[in-house]
């Protein structure tokens, strides 16, 4: 069987203390090409990528995500970053007592064990922060700790792009983020896939609402509603739920089951 | 004995009863250097030693060390010392047992001190040594108590309390060895003052006794090092006099064997203005018992407190810190971290005392405690007693487990969950670590954390 390029799930079933949120999930993410989830509050958008990450709360039913052939469900959070697989945090966890640095250069060291002697590694640091508009000083704090909201999305962006993983899923990005911020987060993503590295990421970006995708622009719109993705297609349909919001695919939805 | 010359050595086996403590006295006297041993002091200590509750009978929740089942077996006591022709010259990266005729890797002074003294067990090692030319750095004896009795007069035997505690006065009673540091007014250091305390190979019963005085705005850092692997007995205190102005700070580094047994209690007394900051790195022996405290006695005095340990294996500590705010304005600032894995047991109660004529007094009290595993057990008891209005008052304490969502969040970077678990951690106990004196000694700390973070057997829930 030939080996699919992508991160892909089929029948994806999750359950969240024993409640069922996803309820078969088919998704292609291909490599260099960005997709948008799109959905209301408590459709699963974060389900899925707590799930695709290996958060050991989501309790997989039934169903495959792999990684350009490689079943990420049996692999542990780490060997599925190993694998390529980035997960930017709505709400990153803080690590008191551990520098920026230090983090940035294990995680560096832990996915791409092979490279990067310590000045490299430091002119790639300052140049990633000087395309966030970061200051170096962020470098000497603890990870996430005491951290604004935009700075810790700064951060998430730092390390997408130290680490240019292969697939990356952004998950709600853009929230609490103003438009300074957000600007900055798209140059930063914008900047990594026009990067020898970053050319070839496929972005899944998990956002309910489509403001981001003026700044990271999605080639494939899906809307997942009630666990199931409901619709799928091009640009428009965001501009589409911008002027609509979710309703009108929610009763179209519902009238294709009936 | 090697290249050195042994002097007037005694040694003889140690039991805490007066039939011993009359030999040691009998011993001292006949040294025959015209300074009588205080005999009286020392059976009133043993008095008060044998009279003495055992520490910690109060509300210990889990913590399950009995004082009163603490055995004395097969303990020597030793006083004198050796000359050695060799300056013991360099730390060792980890704890190893000591000989007191092999100078190779001995944990010893660090090249760049101000100072310092050497003991093996009891014993004092007498090297060539950089005493800074405007200080004192002598071994506390009999004789050196006599020379120097009018600077020591009001600090010797007055700041710790030995009187109200079981273990400084045995420590009191049985002294056998010591340093006494003097700093004089206006001077200050830029290298530590180091006192080594290394094990005896064979099982000794040592008795430390380290006053030190700094005069008027004077300055310096002592670093106090526990090494070696013996199964050492060793119960002291530690005295400090902080002048007008004066701005002290004593770290101590314990890093005994993994039998060893060590108390102490370590008290200051801050002038006005004066500084002391204590820093504590409880990392070896079996049982550890600290007591640190500060006396704020006028306007301006200021103490902290920066302490952790991390108990692996069977380990235990017991630290209680104190900050006496007798008058006012006075400030104090206490932070400790604790961890223990395997079956690791720790007990950290937090004194503040706030008198009635210490207002417009500032204290804050912060201790958080991380447990690794089902069996380790840490408790927490702060006590907080204010009896002055118009004071700043601040206490925090929490006893937790490593944070999932930190564990996982670093599972999402790549770095594999046992190496997540070392980093959360180590950054745990940072807090604590970035107080302490000097980035080498900072290092230091970090390197044994992580080194007893591999030897832990059980580190996960």
């Amino acid at each position: 069987m030939p080996i699919t390029r992508g991160l892909v799930a089929r029948d994806l079933r999750v359950a969240v203390e024993n409640k069922e949120i996803l309820k078969g999930i088919d998704l292609t993410v291909e490599p260099g090409r960005v997709h948008a989830l799109m959905g209301p509050n408590g459709s699963g958008k974060s389900t899925l990528a707590f799930t695709l990450a290996g958060h050991p709360g989501y309790q997989v039913l039934s169903g495959s995500a792999t990684l350009d052939g490689e079943e990420l469900l049996e692999l542990p959070p780490d060997k599925r970053a190993k694998a390529g697989l980035f997960l930017s945090f709505q709400y990153p966890a803080a690590i008191p007592g551990v520098s920026v640095a230090n983090f940035l250069r294990t995680a560096r060291m832990a996915v791409r064990p092979e490279d990067l002697n310590p000045a490299k590694f430091r002119k790639l640091v300052f140049d990633k922060l000087d395309t966030l508009d970061m200051d170096p000083a962020f470098l000497g704090r603890y990870v996430n700790d005491g951290f604004s909201g935009g700075e810790k999305k700064r951060l998430e962006m730092l390390q997408m792009a130290i680490i240019a993983p292969k697939y990356a899923v952004l998950d709600e990005t853009d929230s609490g983020l103003d438009i300074d911020a957000l600007q900055s987060v798209g140059r930063s993503v914008n900047a990594l896939r026009e990067s020898d590295e970053g050319k070839d990421i496929g972005f899944l970006v998990i956002t309910h609402y489509p403001r981001i995708l003026k700044y990271v622009p999605a080639d494939v719109v899906h809307i997942l509603i009630d666990g199931r993705i409901v619709k799928t297609g091009g640009p428009e349909l965001a501009n589409e739920i911008e002027r609509d919001g979710y309703d009108g695919v929610r009763d179209e939805a519902a009238a294709a089951r009936a | 004995m090697p290249s050195g010359v042994s002097e007037t050595l005694a040694t003889l086996d140690f039991t805490p009863t007066a039939a011993t403590l009359d030999r040691v006295i009998t011993f001292l006297d006949g040294q025959g250097d015209g300074a009588a041993s205080d005999t009286a002091l020392r059976c009133e200590a043993l008095a008060r030693y044998e009279a003495l509750p055992a520490p910690g009978a109060r509300p210990s929740r889990g913590w399950k060390y009995d004082y009163a089942a603490l055995k004395f077996e097969e303990l020597r006591w030793t006083s004198g010392r050796i000359e050695m022709a060799t300056i013991p010259s360099r730390p060792a990266p980890r704890p190893r047992p000591v000989e007191a005729g092999d100078d190779v890797d001995r944990p010893a002074l660090a090249t760049e001190n101000a100072g310092g003294l050497f003991f093996v067990g009891a014993t004092r090692v007498d090297a060539p040594s950089n005493v800074d030319p405007r200080i004192t750095v002598v071994p506390l004896t009999e004789s050196s108590k006599h020379h120097f009795a009018a600077r020591l007069a009001g600090t010797l035997h007055e700041i710790v309390d030995w009187r109200a505690d079981k273990f400084a006065a045995l420590a009191t009673a049985f002294e056998n060895c010591g340093a006494f540091v003097h700093v004089p007014d206006g001077v200050q250091l830029d290298t530590p003052i180091q006192i080594v305390f290394a094990s005896a190979p064979d099982d000794e019963a040592v008795f430390p006794h380290v006053v030190v005085i700094l005069g008027k705005d004077a300055r310096a850092t002592v670093l106090e090092r526990h090494v070696g692997e013996g199964d050492s007995f060793t119960c002291g205190i530690v005295e400090v006099h902080a002048g007008d102005g004066a701005e002290l700070d004593y770290a101590v580094v314990q890093q005994t064997g993994e039998a060893a047994r060590i108390f102490f209690s370590r008290d200051a007394r801050c002038e006005r203005d004066a500084q002391v900051r204590w820093h504590l790195a409880e990392l070896g022996g079996a049982l550890a018992r600290t007591v640190l405290g500060a006396k704020l006695a006028a306007p301006g005095a200021r103490a902290e407190v920066s302490a952790l340990f991390f108990n692996t294996g069977m380990q235990h500590v017991d630290l209680t810190s104190g900050a006496d705010h007798t008058v006012g304005p006075t400030s104090s600032d206490t932070v400790v971290r604790s961890a223990a894995t395997d079956r690791g047991q720790g007990r950290y109660v937090g004194n503040i005392v706030i008198r009635p004529k210490a207002h417009r007094s500032d204290a804050s009290l912060r201790d958080d405690a991380l447990l690794l595993s089902k069996h380790a057990h840490i408790d927490s008891i702060p006590a907080l007693e204010i009896a002055a209005n118009d004071v700043k008052a601040f206490h925090g304490a929490t006893v937790g487990s490593l944070d999932e969502d930190a564990l996982f969040y670093a599972g999402s970077r790549g770095i594999a969950r046992g190496e997540a678990l070392r980093l959360i951690t180590l950054g745990f106990f940072e807090p604590v670590i970035a107080r302490f004196p000097g980035a080498a000694l900072r290092d230091e700390i970090r390197t044994s954390l992580d080194g007893k973070i591999d030897d832990a057997t059980e580190i996960d829930l």
